[in-house]
């Protein structure tokens, strides 16, 4: 059955899966800017 | 390795594996035996994925990859969070509905028997073969640095996974994979520790990073549009988008992980898990690697890795031409270190003129030191125009035996093995699973439904493909080039798989007919590019996949409208 995430704070899977696009935008940001820091 | 090391190898693997044999023997039901324990969370799940997928190459050889190139090859994993996603919310979904044990048993319910057949031998052919190629590549790096064996390393391996592979299926391969993941983060973070521990006095890890990034090796992304770079944004996106998507909804070995388990959510959220995990994961991985460059730009590193393969050419009239490399190799590496040494005064001093002069001469050295390391190769080369020349998988167990303290060594060749033991049992659960469902219940429909039978077979099907791993592996020490075929024959097939599945989720009007013969016309399609054209092997898994759904649509325009095949269930 289709039931919600159940992680605190997500009431939908949408908001789940956003949040992993979310994090990875972050990830390569982050990447990127510590390949920035350390050039 | 000593004692304590040979304990801790030991006892970890021989432990794990017994644990998982152990504790599955009694396994009786066939939903067990094929998709795991029904009560498994998310985070067996999730630790399933990841153990199936970080092989011991993973452990091997990119760490290498970070020594030679730095860390720009975390760019190939960049499309994975995007396509667990689709995975989450299209492909497992269905599966789960439908209560499928194989993904191609979902093609037979959408399509037909022979588009299930397709999709079945299409995995069997490629996953069958690579299973070898999951033990023989770690065995041929192990077995040469450590002085083994290399077909006492491949039986060894094998045996082991068959033994709780037979005993417990897939549940055996979840309950080893939990305690095996265990095992490779300790190692990995205990490396880590150890690396850091050997720098230098006063450079630490902010010193150590600012001198890797002056080298150049911390260039994570690249947005350039260049054709001929390999690892950049956007074939990191693109092709590792439908590379991943590939391999988390059609491979079987991966689609067992997640389709048991206790409800829709934990499978999710298992999936979920790893999209958030997998590029941090990597990108220690390949840091751990520029950490160990970084460390062997103060301690003098071989000037070929391989070094049992360096010492048994350097003889007879090989010997002065050897000599005066290592001799040369040496005197460069005296001057980077002292250039570092430079810039890294020089840098405190906040002079920027002089920081960037100090810094050029840097680099200029170590550019020298890179020319040696190519002319090193084609020495070897020269000597044997069959040796290897590619010696960045041997770099991390170089780093493992000179430097770790004893216990950590025995830990660390564990985390190779383990992970050698957890892609190989998911790959034989799998080949099992597909075999059993797909091929032997066509042959035998009233046995299907014998439930006792049906594990009873299943596990001389196991027995079967470990035993054709292990051999081919044996084989495949004689041939090497196989291992490249092996790979290619991969990134060949990977595409027109995607596509049938696509196909299936979202051009519901297009039937089995139309979408078998599309199939196998892109298949022909991506043979004939590949014997024609020489791009990057991801790029095939797009062509495959669009040229499928395009011929599939095509064949199906041209035959009309068509009736539903019998066997299609009407809710997909």
């Amino acid at each position: 059955a289709e039931e919600p995430p159940g992680v605190p704070g997500f009431r939908t899977w949408r908001g789940v899966y956003l949040f992993v696009f979310v994090f990875f935008v972050l990830s390569v940001l982050g990447l990127a800017l510590f390949s920035r820091v350390f050039r | 390795m000593n004692l304590l090391d040979w304990l801790v190898l030991l006892g970890t693997i021989l432990g794990i594996a017994a644990y998982g044999a152990w504790h599955t023997r009694g396994t009786r039901a066939i939903d067990t035996y094929f998709k795991g324990s029904s009560r498994n969370g998310w985070g067996t799940i999730g630790l399933s994925v990841m153990a199936t997928q970080a092989s011991a190459i993973t452990f091997l050889s990119i760490p290498g990859q970070g020594y030679d190139s730095g860390v720009g090859f975390v760019q190939n994993y960049f499309g994975l969070p995007l396509a667990l996603i689709i995975v989450c919310a299209v492909f497992l979904p269905i599966y789960r509905r439908l209560g499928v044990y194989t993904a191609y048993e979902f093609l037979g319910r959408r399509f037909d028997t022979k588009t299930r057949v397709l999709g079945a031998a299409l995995f069997l052919l490629q996953r069958g073969l690579s299973s070898g190629v999951t033990i023989y590549a770690p065995a041929i790096i192990l077995s040469t640095v450590l002085g083994w064996r290399l077909d006492l390393t491949i039986i060894f391996t094998g045996a082991l996974v068959i033994l709780y592979t037979v005993t417990g299926g897939s549940e055996a391969v979840s309950l080893t994979q939990k305690w095996q993941m265990a095992v490779i983060f300790g190692g990995m973070v205990t490396a880590f520790i150890v690396v850091l521990m050997r720098l230098p006095d006063g450079l630490g890890f902010t010193g150590a990073a600012h001198l890797a990034g002056a080298m150049g090796k911390l260039e994570a992304v690249d947005v350039s549009l260049n054709p001929n770079k390999r690892y950049t944004l956007w074939t990191g996106l693109l092709g590792g988008l439908f590379l991943s998507l590939s391999y988390f909804g059609t491979d079987q070995s991966q689609v067992q992980r997640y389709i048991g388990g206790a409800s829709l959510r934990e499978g999710r959220l298992g999936l979920v898990f790893n999209g958030l995990l997998k590029i941090p994961m990597q990108f220690f991985i390949l840091l751990l690697g520029v950490l160990v460059f970084v460390f062997y730009q103060f301690d003098k590193p071989p000037v070929f890795f391989n070094q049992v393969d360096w010492t048994r050419h350097a003889v007879g009239t090989n010997a002065p031409i050897f000599r005066a490399i290592e001799e040369r190799h040496a005197a460069a590496h005296e001057r980077v270190r002292a250039d570092i040494q430079t810039w890294l005064t020089v840098r405190d001093e906040d002079d920027a003129v002089e920081e960037a002069t100090s810094r050029a001469a840097m680099v200029a050295a170590q550019k020298e030191v890179e020319a040696l390391r190519a002319e090193a190769k084609s020495a070897l080369l020269a000597a044997d125009p069959r040796a290897k020349t590619k010696d960045s998988d041997y770099v991390f167990m170089t780093f493992i035996l000179a430097q770790m303290p004893h216990g950590a060594i025995g830990l660390l060749i564990a985390v190779m093995i383990a992970a050698a033991l957890s892609s190989m049992s998911s790959e034989l659960s799998a080949l099992a699973t597909t075999s059993t469902i797909d091929l032997w219940r066509r042959l035998r429909p009233q046995a299907a439904l014998n439930e006792g039978r049906n594990i009873r077979v299943a596990k001389w099907i196991t027995l079967f493909w470990g035993l054709f791993a292990i051999a081919f592996a044996l084989f495949a020490s004689m041939a090497e080039n196989l291992i490249e075929a092996i790979n290619i024959l991969g990134s060949i097939f990977y595409g027109v798989v995607l596509g049938i599945f696509l196909v299936a989720f979202f051009l519901k009007w297009i039937r089995g007919t139309a979408v078998f013969w599309g199939a196998l016309t892109a298949q022909a399609l991506v043979f004939i590019l590949y014997s024609n054209l020489s791009i990057g092997y991801l790029w095939y898994n797009l062509i495959g996949c669009a040229a499928s759904m395009l011929f599939s649509v095509v064949f199906q325009k041209f035959m009309g409208p068509a009736q539903p095949s019998l066997e299609e269930e009407p809710e997909v």
